[in-house]
């Protein structure tokens, strides 16, 4: 399997937000992970990226910084449960946090000048930023925007952009539709169908269920830190209990 | 008289300013105040003094030097002392403290509490538009100036202040971005340093070099960028002119004004804390997560 993760457990202080969980995302697959608010799916994809360790290390000693993790992560054949955050990227591993998150006071150019920081090789830089605005032209027309003053989807498109800057292997992104126009939604479906069918490996969390549906070809539903389901959408949506309890369908 | 203050405020007001955009870089970006930025600045000062007068080396190649040696210490001070520590504040106060302390005393032994003289660099006047001015005011000047460009076209330019910027911003995710935090954080403490130690070649001629020189531009870094508010850069080396400014019409108009140098940044600083905590360009931190 390209993305392994097993029995993942993080606790904050002592509230379980994880419990155990394990999941796969095989080479070229599109899986989606769903679930409710507060279930868990963010601290998972933080937690796959490095960022619980990342926290765990710095706030070591505080309060906040009472954090227990467990389990393992392996991506591409290694072992990557405890590299620092900034090597997993370097492993192809990139995340897409929700809201987009760019770097609100910088321009939407040095914003992805950023995502491309480990790449010191100036002609595939260049590359990557001509493929990101082939994709986006709207980014290349806002590049000296200070990305602070985005829209709601033209923030999305960054933070794909950025992540895209990083040359990933795996795509994590969360919750892309979150707060976005029913319009805008629709588009940005099409966008990371786009990014999927182009041959990248995509691991998404969405509660929109039925959008995410639709595109993953697999997917999880995890409630209260644990996975509830797994499957295709006809066999989740087939389990009456899963689908009213959790899917809210 | 209006000479004397315009050249002298911008002087100092140049040299603080040089000062507190390192101090604010390196609270923009590893956020922590730094209470040993401006012991840095006398430990640069120092060196050239030892290199120049008592080696006798060339100026030039001693600053250049000293800029060096205090890039350097800046960073390993950094990761030695103030890393692991950063996230709590008051751990952070005592340890710089403690460092900017230890710098005084080995200087104190080493050099007795003497006030001492450079040379000038440079010796001379010129005129420019009727004013009157040494060369080494001059020099002070356009140095200030040119490192206040760089600092920025660093920042802006280069893929490391890229990620500098970066990291000020959102360290969560410049971590995703595949940048150091840490590593970015020790970068800008050696250019903290760095910028230290220029202001103290610009003003080891024109001032005295002595070991408690760090104490009073501390008060004015801290003012200044309170004044500037916390974290905003621009907003530092504004606070910097005017207390520059402040500080030199005070010491040329007010009876006695010398003995008051020093009432007049932590003056401003309550001044500005009572009237706007967030200071002129003042930023509210919010570090948001995932
Ligand atoms: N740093 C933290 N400290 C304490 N509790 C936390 C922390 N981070 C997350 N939690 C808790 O963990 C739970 C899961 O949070 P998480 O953000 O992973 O949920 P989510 O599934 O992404 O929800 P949403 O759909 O609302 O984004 C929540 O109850 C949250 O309050
Ligand atoms: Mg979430």
């Amino acid at each position: 399997m390209y993305l392994e993760i097993k029995d993942l457990t993080v606790l904050y202080d002592r509230a379980m937000v994880l419990n155990g969980v394990s999941l796969t995302v095989g080479k070229g697959e599109f899986v989606s992970l769903v679930g409710p608010n507060g279930a868990g799916k963010t601290t998972l994809l933080r937690a796959i990226a490095g960022l619980v360790k990342w926290e765990k290390d710095t706030l070591k000693g505080t309060r906040a910084g009472r954090i227990t993790l467990e389990g393992s992560v392996k991506f591409d054949g290694e072992e990557v449960t405890n590299l620092p955050a900034h090597e997993i990227v370097r492993r192809g591993l990139i995340l897409c946090p929700e809201r987009g998150r760019p770097f609100r006071e910088m321009t939407v150019l040095d914003n992805l000048r950023a995502g491309a920081f480990g790449c010191k090789d100036k002609k595939v830089v260049k590359e990557n930023l001509e493929r990101v605005y082939h994709l986006f032209p709207r980014l290349k027309e806002r590049e000296n925007q200070i990305s602070g003053t985005l829209s709601g989807g033209e923030r999305f498109m960054l933070t794909i952009g950025r992540a895209m800057m990083s040359q990933p292997k795996l795509f994590m992104i969360d919750e892309p539709s979150v707060g976005l126009a029913p319009k805008v939604k629709e588009d940005l479906f099409a966008r990371v169908k786009e990014i999927y069918e182009q041959g990248s490996t995509i691991l998404m969390t969405e509660q929109d269920v039925s959008f995410a549906f639709d595109l993953a070809g697999r997917n999880y539903v995890i409630s209260k830190g644990h996975l509830v389901g797994e499957g295709t959408a006809e066999d989740l949506l087939a389990d009456e209990s899963l689908r009213k309890t959790y899917l809210g369908l | 008289m209006v000479e004397a203050i315009l050249i002298n405020g911008l002087v100092l007001g140049g040299m603080y300013a040089i000062l507190a955009v390192g101090f604010a870089l390196v609270f923009g970006v590893a956020k922590i105040l730094n209470m040993a930025h401006t012991a840095f600045y006398m430990v640069g000062a120092f060196l050239i003094l030892i290199m120049t007068i008592m080696l006798g080396f060339p100026s030039l190649p001693s600053i250049v030097l000293a800029i060096a040696i205090m890039g350097i210490t800046g960073s390993v001070i950094y990761k030695l002392f103030l890393d692991r520590v950063k996230e709590h504040p008051v751990a952070v106060m005592i340890i710089s403290v403690g460092v900017a302390i230890l710098f005084q005393e080995v200087l104190l032994i080493g050099f007795g509490g003497h006030f001492r003289g450079i040379d000038p660099f440079v010796r001379g006047f010129v005129e420019i538009a009727g004013i009157r001015a040494t060369y080494q005011q001059v020099i002070a000047i356009a140095t200030s100036l040119v490192a206040l460009v760089a600092i920025r076209l660093l920042l802006s330019k280069t893929r490391v202040g890229n990620a500098i910027r970066a990291v000020a911003e959102d360290r969560e995710i410049a971590n995703v971005m595949g940048i150091d935090v840490s590593r970015m954080c020790v970068i800008t403490m050696g250019i903290s340093a760095v910028l230290a130690t220029v202001a103290g070649a610009v003003v080891a001629p024109i001032f005295m070099v002595h070991p408690l020189m760090w104490m009073h531009p501390l008060t004015i870094v801290l003012a200044a960028v309170v004044l500037g508010g916390l974290g905003s850069i621009k907003g530092s080396i504004l606070g910097a002119f005017i207390l520059g400014f402040a500080e030199t019409a005070v010491v040329f108009l007010v009876p006695m004004g010398a003995f008051l140098r020093g009432a007049v940044g932590l003056s401003v600083m309550v001044v500005v804390l009572l009237l706007r905590p967030e200071g002129l360009f003042g930023v509210v931190f919010e570090e948001e997560r995932l």
